[in-house]
């Protein structure tokens, strides 16, 4: 003990040393002490030359937080320096509520700079047991301390205090402003009555204040007192009226129904979106939807590029819901605007609403230098239906931008002409995928004769890829001269084209002739096998079991697997005993694919040999098998 | 093709059954046609029953959507089955069509813009 105390006296002499290093790491060391003697030690460095030095002490007295360390530093705060003063408040704030006993005992000092920093570092706490004593200095003799303590207790915000503001805001002329912020803050709806009687005030700064503070109450009822304020021919007074109702009907999830003068605000609106006011923008889009006109669509085009992705969307589905006036007055501003970002969001505005009659007036953006503009005018002139803007896509799909050429492509298959067919064919050879897929999507909706005969040629292009395209595009055409061509391709050297012209040949349903699907039961490729069980399945349905079941014995064990499955979906009792023998597979796959094919059968018959899966070691065909015996078991 | 028609409020629901081809694509052009003779121009178009669709059928849909267009009217669909979904993503009319979830959807689309 006597050590420390000891050590103690050491550091602080070396506080005194002209060494900053000897100063600083005896400031450090003192923070190491939970002892009053250290703390004086800390409160002395507050006043050392160097700032380093007053910032290690003063963080260590917030870590301490000891009355001791409270009671010294209110001390600093009649400091000559304003320095130490500030630095001193800093600390109690931080110290928070164990400095408020400390300052209490000071709140009254003869300092009046005193008496107010401890107003405003007990407001800056916010600790409740000041009240009583602050509410005391509403009536101090000194202005600044009532207007501080004004202050703090709005910050400090208890209801408790409201009667000693009012009070005060009633008889000190000086502490009216503070006091109506303060009951603004402390927010509680009793105090409106007093607020509204404020509102007569001739103090332009009262009025501001009070406007203020019903806004931030936020009661519906409100609004109607500040009705009259919205009319005022002074801009402030209106807008900071209007800026109140914002704030209560955003309160109330803009849930208000007052027939507000919005229109006299649009350019404080707009411009508080603009500014990117959160309050205000959340306001405005929840108004929009019942407050249209010219100027504001216009308001609306101009503010597109200030807002949030979310924000956009809202306004660009109102101006949807507007409807087709909004798509001239998008392609006027697209037409002056410079802002990139701005074209391109009005590119996105114009999308429901473009017509024949706009895709004349857009054709020009076709040469824009932006890639991003090329690709959206491409798409835009295909929804557009425009037939004058095949010419403006016929140079799009030679775009040096992969993105642009795709969106011409899908463009011109929706204009739907034949005659660009052996354009659009060139598109299958382009280098990136998305404008293949773009081109093979354009030539399956622009269909005909002419189409299926390019892909069925294609069927034998040297190129594999173009093989597959073609099989895959006639498949999804569909229509009745399609059929040969992919019957045909069910005996194509390349086993994915046969797959996929089987596939496209179920879907297609109604066909002549089944047989070329049966003959594909026996295709050497196991995928393609697959494909005829499934086609067979989709085009005949149980009659298709005749065939099938003999690739119940297929040498690959997924083929085997997947017929289980096909036949087992057909729930026909009748197809159990195809299915029985497949129980006892060598594949544990398999015999699991066939106790739910069996459960779905619900044939009692599987009985005896789903019993004899329940005994096997896998949990797995343990599980299926016993899952099978209960379904059946429910069957009888 | 079954093809069934009724009006809520503004909009014509039309109801499509079966497959959705040239023939079938031919009768609805004609049926939303008629629509315009009673200034209707709101149509929806509930897919949820159509079991195929082709190059015929998707041409028609392009066509009964550039029809309304031009009168500046609207055309959404509706509860499109996968199938359905992957032709109109394919050929990319899904980025050109407004496709809801569900009819209700589609029709509450109408509303909020009658309403304005």
């Amino acid at each position: 003990m006597d050590n420390v105390v000891e050590r103690i006296g050491e550091l602080l002499a070396k506080l005194q040393s002209p060494d900053f290093y000897e100063r600083e790491n005896a400031v450090k060391e003192l923070g190491t002490y939970n002892k009053d003697e250290a703390v004086a030690g800390l409160i002395i460095a507050l006043e050392d030359p160097d700032l380093g030095i007053r910032e290690v002490a003063a963080e260590h007295l917030t870590k301490i937080k000891g009355a001791t360390a409270s009671q010294l530093l209110v001390r600093f705060l009649e400091h000559n320096d304003i320095g130490t003063r500030n630095l001193a408040s800093e600390i109690l704030v931080k110290i928070g509520r164990e400095a408020v006993p400390a300052l209490l005992e000071h709140i009254n000092d003869d300092d009046y700079d005193v008496r107010k920093f401890i107003v405003d570092v007990l407001g800056l706490i916010k600790d409740e047991q000041a009240i009583e004593a602050v509410c005391q200095k509403l009536w101090d003799e000194n202005n600044n301390v009532v207007c501080s303590a004004a202050e703090a207790l709005g910050e400090i915000g208890s209801a408790e205090a409201v009667p000693h503001l009012i009070a005060v805001s009633e008889k000190v002329e000086d502490a009216r402003l503070p006091a109506v912020e303060a009951l603004g803050k402390i927010g509680d709806p009793s105090i409106l009555p007093h607020l509204y009687k404020c509102l007569k005030t001739d103090d332009p700064m009262v009025e501001y204040a009070v406007l203020e503070a019903i806004g931030q109450i936020g009661v519906t009822d409100s609004i109607k007192e500040l009705m009259p304020f919205l009319d005022s021919p002074d801009r402030s007074i209106a807008e900071t009226a209007m800026m109140a109702v914002i704030n209560i009907s955003n309160r109330r999830g803009g849930r208000i129904d007052d027939d507000l003068p919005l229109d006299k605000f649009t350019d404080f609106l707009f411009d508080g979106i603009r500014n990117r006011n959160e309050d205000i923008t959340d306001f405005t889009l929840n108004r929009l939807t019942h407050w249209y006109g010219n100027t504001i669509i216009e308001s609306m085009l101009g503010v597109i590029d200030c807002v949030d992705e979310d924000r956009f969307r809202r306004i660009s589905d109102i101006l949807s819901d507007v409807g087709y006036p909004v798509g001239k007055m998008v392609v006027k501003k697209l037409v002056t605007t410079t802002s990139n970002s701005l074209r391109l969001k009005l590119l996105d505005v114009l999308k429901p609403v473009v017509t024949s009659d706009l895709a004349a007036d857009i054709l020009p953006f076709a040469d824009d230098q932006d890639p991003e503009v090329r690709q959206r005018i491409a798409h835009l002139l295909g929804i557009s239906g425009h037939s004058g803007a095949i010419q403006t896509l016929r140079k799009l799909v030679l775009d040096s931008n992969g993105h642009v050429r795709s969106a011409a492509y899908s463009a011109l298959g929706w204009l739907c002409t034949e005659d660009d067919v052996d354009l659009i064919m060139t598109g299958l050879d382009d280098k990136y995928p998305d404008v293949r897929e773009a081109a093979v999507g354009a030539l399956i909706v622009i269909g005909g004769s002419k189409v299926i005969a390019k892909f069925n040629a294609d069927l034998y292009h040297e190129d594999a890829e173009r093989q597959r395209l073609a099989v895959t595009a006639l498949g999804w055409i569909g229509e009745r001269d399609v059929v040969d061509p992919l019957v045909r391709a069910t005996n194509h050297p390349d086993a994915g084209v046969r797959k996929s012209a089987i596939n496209s040949l179920a879907r297609l349903g109604q066909l002549p002739d089944i047989e070329p699907i049966t003959m594909a039961l026996n295709d050497e490729s196991s995928a393609v096998r697959k494909a005829a069980v499934s086609a067979l399945v989709a085009l005949v349905g149980e009659r298709a079991v005749h065939d099938i079941r003999l690739l119940l014995d297929d040498e690959d064990v997924w083929v085997r697997y997947h017929t289980i499955g096909a036949i087992g979906a057909l729930r026909k009792p009748e197809f159990t005993e195809y299915l029985l023998p497949c129980l006892e597979d060598d594949q544990d796959v398999v015999k699991l694919a066939t106790a739910k094919a069996m459960a779905e059968l619900g044939d009692r018959r599987a009985i005896p040999a789903l019993n004899k899966l329940a005994q096997e070691k896998n949990a797995d065909l343990v599980r299926a098998a016993k899952a099978a015996l209960s379904t059946i078991g429910e069957n009888k | 093709m079954e093809i069934t028609m009724r009006e809520e409020g503004s909009v014509a629901v039309f109801n499509l059954k079966g497959r959705l081809d040239l023939a079938s694509g031919s009768q609805l052009k004609g049926e939303v046609k008629k629509l315009f003779e009673k200034k209707l121009t709101f149509v929806h178009l509930n897919l949820a029953e159509v079991e195929f669709i082709n190059s015929s059928g998707l041409g028609s849909m392009v066509s009964i959507m550039k029809e309304i267009r031009l009168i500046k009217g609207r055309l959404t669909l509706s509860n499109l089955a996968s199938y359905v979904q992957e032709i109109f993503d394919i050929t990319q009319l899904s980025h050109i069509f407004e496709i809801f979830q569900s009819e209700e959807e589609a029709l509450a689309s109408f509303q909020s813009a009658v309403s304005s």
